[in-house]
């Protein structure tokens, strides 16, 4: 059946199964694999993307329920990975292996966009449900107060919304 | 074994572990050194570039007769480009920055000039498999002396062209100047002649005062890419006509198809094949199985689920509480001993008191956030394989045999790992990903395993059980230690029978026990296990450090002593011992033991830290990796669950490379050691995996993350481990730290519902 949603700014229509997750269909139907694989039961964010501005985990996410919506995924948060986040996360070195780090910047970049002077309390609420195996939890926890003091200066970003995001 | 005192003032690094690599490298440069002059000149690149590693298929050919080539690794070309073959495995530790620091700080060039490119598996590149927390130690010697011999080749092609002595030069960012004159030579300007001169057989290292990037913070050059989403993991290999697959694998290790009906999985939209694989106890005791192939991962995923298949389970058993009542006994018993002091059993006749601990471990899986994973193409006289691999070489080599081709006709990419812990270099995803391609020839197949694939199919860290009595005078002074491991050997997974303890395995954490008991008993049995057994970071490491840093904890409350001073007093002055394998080559020095003991008391302000009420504060100490680690952790109990709010960490890992690297590693252990305290059990139901995934599987989360503190010890000692020896320290630490707090020695791991 073929479903037509937005994709990073961009029309998209594919004719897949209505149960197939949007994870799949993004990294195997149109090749934006920044969106991780991780458990495939909404237990560990790697596949967190943003769905109406809303963060979703993609795995359980079933691309019927995307119709005529707006999907935004890694390669879409800014258009030269410079989101106050991607900044952050390189000035702050947070990544060690890197694999979950793309779903949890798409889950910060929903935590700065409700919530844009985050404590380390609304941090840690809001990012419980992404993994890192690696153990980056410390430098996360930074770079998101890097970034929210970032974007607290830039005029026009206030009100929290993602800069670069379409 | 008797305790061998070392000179505490040993040299550097052992000949054995590194010089003779650097020889045998050096050599072998001289005959495959075949410049060719008046090739046209690249001009030289200032910019530093990340390959993306997706392209290596078509990147992976630049050794050409062109370059200047004075080792395997290395590669200048006519204009002076340099690349460095990166020839370890990127799993989050920092590997890829690291070898070029120590490559750009000895031939004198910016680091911005090195380029990296992933090595292929070749025996060129020796050994491949990053494993052990070797990437740096082992490469320390002969990577800094390749990088020398360029320099001095360089150097004197460029004094030659100058007409002045090459003493007289001195080289800064890959220019050459005379210090007499004021001439310079660029590198890029004397490749050629450089590449006609005699490869030096002793290059001089340089002074490290000199080095510019060697010991300062270095960013990780991935990190752009991985914030981008554009970062090239195993799971990323995409090719055109590319098919993907599935494979439900039977329950057991043992088990067998006994036969399969995949009507209904062939009738899912997508679906193309379905291939029964069989076991093979020959190659790391892969799993038998049904895979399907599809036009899409959730297809295959979807055709896999349709399956309906009936199994021989091949007559496996095993059930979690029976092993552990089994191994309970095991150490009740007498065990093989392996390390014999004094008289134990005539010290625990006399004793005024003996005391007892029982500790209990379980079966642990890794559990990294990419499952395993991977793409090959394979036709009837050749096979290429894109892997998140910790260990190219092994994979080649078994690929050689698993599909009778010759070496030359397999090729092994890496690409960046999405965290390895030890299963990565298990090459059993590899193998089935080939065997199914090879049904397929010339396809590209990728095979995806999920999350329950990765849990339910692993090589665990094994169970156990461990036995620690200590004999005590009347002043509660220990008289002697005896202490009982039982596990499940590794070496069942290559040798199904070979269930005892290995040398090796004893040999971490528990062999090289630091303290000096007037007796010591050290003994070891073995138990068969119906699961697959491997290495997961740190090892034994894990279990010994927790019982022994437990134990050596009511030893210092028997003797009325801080926990602290009580390790200070039993480790005795500084000097160097050698308990077995895992302390050579330098052998354990009590000295720097001590000393990141005393200086975690200091930062951590042992004993007049201002702790508030419920807070405990926990110690543990341990050398392992070549290593020494201090941890003082604080901890708490909310709601019958352990909370922990603050770690710090003193770490002597000799000279290091990276310090930001070894820094989030000891972050990173941390969470790896926390994960396994508090959540991490794997059981068994008649000889299969009952764990599933993260919700049955939990691992650490932010909400849950301490503060962490770290300090590192700088000194010039040769490198030592960084990735592994931050965990073992961790879960004892915590164990004490609650001890502290709630007055009950929890002895069982994991801690999650002994709180309540």
């Amino acid at each position: 059946m073929a479903i037509t949603f937005q994709v990073n700014g961009v029309e998209r229509t594919l004719d897949i199964d209505d149960d197939t997750p949007l994870l799949w269909a993004l990294r195997d139907e149109l090749e934006l694999t920044g969106t991780k694989f991780g458990c495939g039961m909404n237990r560990c964010g790697s596949c967190t993307v943003h769905v109406d501005g809303t963060a979703r985990r993609s795995c359980v996410l079933p691309i019927s329920r995307v119709a005529d919506k707006s999907v935004t995924t890694i390669e879409g948060l800014s258009t030269d990975g410079d989101h106050p986040l991607q900044i952050a996360w390189q000035e702050i070195s947070v990544p060690q292996c890197g694999y979950c780090q793309a779903g949890q910047i798409m889950k910060a970049a929903e935590l700065l966009s409700s919530t844009p002077e985050p404590t380390d309390d609304d941090i840690d609420t809001a990012m419980r449900p992404n993994i890192c195996r690696c153990g980056t939890y410390q430098r996360v926890r930074k770079a998101i107060h890097v970034a929210a003091a970032e974007m607290s200066k830039a005029p026009g970003q206030a009100d929290g919304t993602a800069a670069g995001e379409v | 074994m008797t305790p061998k005192d070392l000179d505490s003032n040993m040299p550097g690094p052992s000949a054995q572990e590194s010089s003779q690599t650097a020889v045998v490298k050096l050599t072998e440069s001289i005959s495959r050194r075949g410049f060719v002059g008046g090739a046209s000149a690249a001009a030289l690149t200032l910019a530093f570039t990340s390959p993306t590693l997706a392209k290596l298929p078509v990147a992976a050919q630049a050794a050409s007769s062109a370059n200047f080539e004075p080792n395997a690794w290395i590669s200048i070309a006519p204009g002076g480009q340099v690349k460095l073959i990166i020839h370890r495995s990127e799993m989050g530790q920092g590997v890829r920055v690291a070898l070029p620091m120590m490559l750009a700080d000895e031939l004198g060039v910016d680091i911005e000039d090195v380029e990296i490119e992933q090595a292929v598996a070749d025996t060129k590149y020796g050994n491949q498999n990053t494993d052990g927390s070797t990437s740096i130690r082992l490469n320390w010697e002969p990577l800094r002396k390749a990088g020398a011999a360029a320099r001095e080749m360089l150097t004197q092609a460029a004094a030659n062209r100058m007409g002045v002595p090459a003493n007289e030069c001195t080289v800064t960012s890959g220019v050459v100047e005379h210090g007499g004159s004021g001439k310079t030579v660029s590198y890029a300007d004397v490749v050629a002649d450089a590449a006609a001169l005699d490869v030096p057989a002793e290059p001089t290292t340089l002074d490290r005062a000199s080095y510019r990037y060697i010991g300062k913070p270095m960013p990780n050059w991935d990190v752009p890419d991985i914030v981008a989403g554009k970062a090239d993991f195993g799971i990323d290999t995409r090719m055109d006509g590319m098919v993907f697959a599935s494979i439900e694998r039977s329950p057991t290790v043992a088990g067998k198809v006994k036969s399969f009906d995949a009507t209904a999985a062939k009738a899912v939209r997508g679906v193309r094949s379905v291939h029964q694989l069989e076991p093979n106890t020959a190659f790391f005791r892969m799993f038998g199985g049904v895979a399907v192939v599809a036009d899409s991962t959730w297809a295959a995923m979807k055709g896999r689920k349709a399956l309906t298949i009936d199994w021989d389970n091949g007559g496996a058993s095993e059930n979690s509480a029976a092993h552990r009542t089994q191994l309970d006994g095991l150490v009740e018993g007498e065990g093989k001993a392996f390390r014999s002091e004094g008289d134990f059993a005539a010290a625990k006749a006399s004793a005024a008191k003996v005391m007892t601990a029982k500790y209990h471990a379980p079966y642990l899986v890794h559990a990294p956030m990419e499952p395993l994973v991977a793409t090959a193409i394979v036709t009837a006289d050749k096979a290429e394989i894109w892997a998140p691999t910790q260990d190219p070489k092994t994979a080649k080599d078994r690929l050689v045999q698993l599909l009778g081709l010759k070496p030359e006709q397999v090729t092994v990419n890496v690409t960046l790992l999405g965290g390895g812990f030890g299963r990565k270099s298990k090459p059993d995803f590899i193998f089935e990903t080939a065997l199914i391609a090879k049904e397929l020839p010339g396809t590209p197949v990728k095979l995806t395993w999920t999350r329950e694939d990765e849990i339910r199919h692993g090589y665990y860290r094994s169970q156990n059980a461990q036995k620690i009595e200590a004999a005590l005078d009347a002043d509660n002074n220990v008289t002697g230690w005896r202490h009982h491991t039982a596990f499940t050997s590794l070496v069942s997974t290559f040798a199904p029978a070979m269930n005892e303890p290995s040398g090796t395995e004893v040999d971490m954490g528990m062999t090289n026990m630091p303290y000096r008991f007037p007796a010591v008993q050290l003994e070891k049995s073995a138990i068969k296990s119906d699961l697959r057994i491997g290495w997961l970071r740190s090892v034994c490491n894990t279990f010994h450090a927790h019982s022994i840093n437990c134990f050596v904890d009511e030893l210092a409350e028997a003797a009325k002593m801080d926990p602290v001073a009580y390790r200070l007093k039993m480790l005795g002055e500084p000097r160097v011992v050698e308990f077995g394998s895992r302390d050579k080559p330098h052998g354990q020095d009590i000295g720097r033991l001590r000393h990141v003991i005393e200086k975690c008391a200091e930062i951590s302000k042992w004993g007049k830290a201002d702790l508030p009420d419920g807070v405990g504060h926990g110690f543990a100490s341990h050398f392992s990796f070549l290593t020494y680690v201090a941890m003082a952790m604080k901890a708490s109990v909310e709601d019958g669950k352990a909370r922990v709010h603050h770690v710090d960490c003193v770490m002597d890992c000799g000279t290091f490379v990276n310090p930001d690297t070894v820094r989030a590693q000891i972050e990173g252990a941390v969470v790896f050691g926390l994960s396994y305290a508090l959540y991490g059990s794997i059981t068994a139901k008649d000889g299969a995996v009952v764990e599933s995934n993260f919700h049955n599987y939990p691992v650490l989360r932010i909400d849950e993350m301490p503060t962490v503190n770290v300090h590192l010890v700088e000194n010039t000692k040769p490198p030592a481990g960084v990735g592994e020896p931050g965990v073992p320290p961790v879960a004892p630490a915590l164990a004490n730290a609650l001890y502290a707090v709630t007055g009950k020695r929890l002895r069982d791991l994991p801690l999650e519902g002994q709180l309540a």
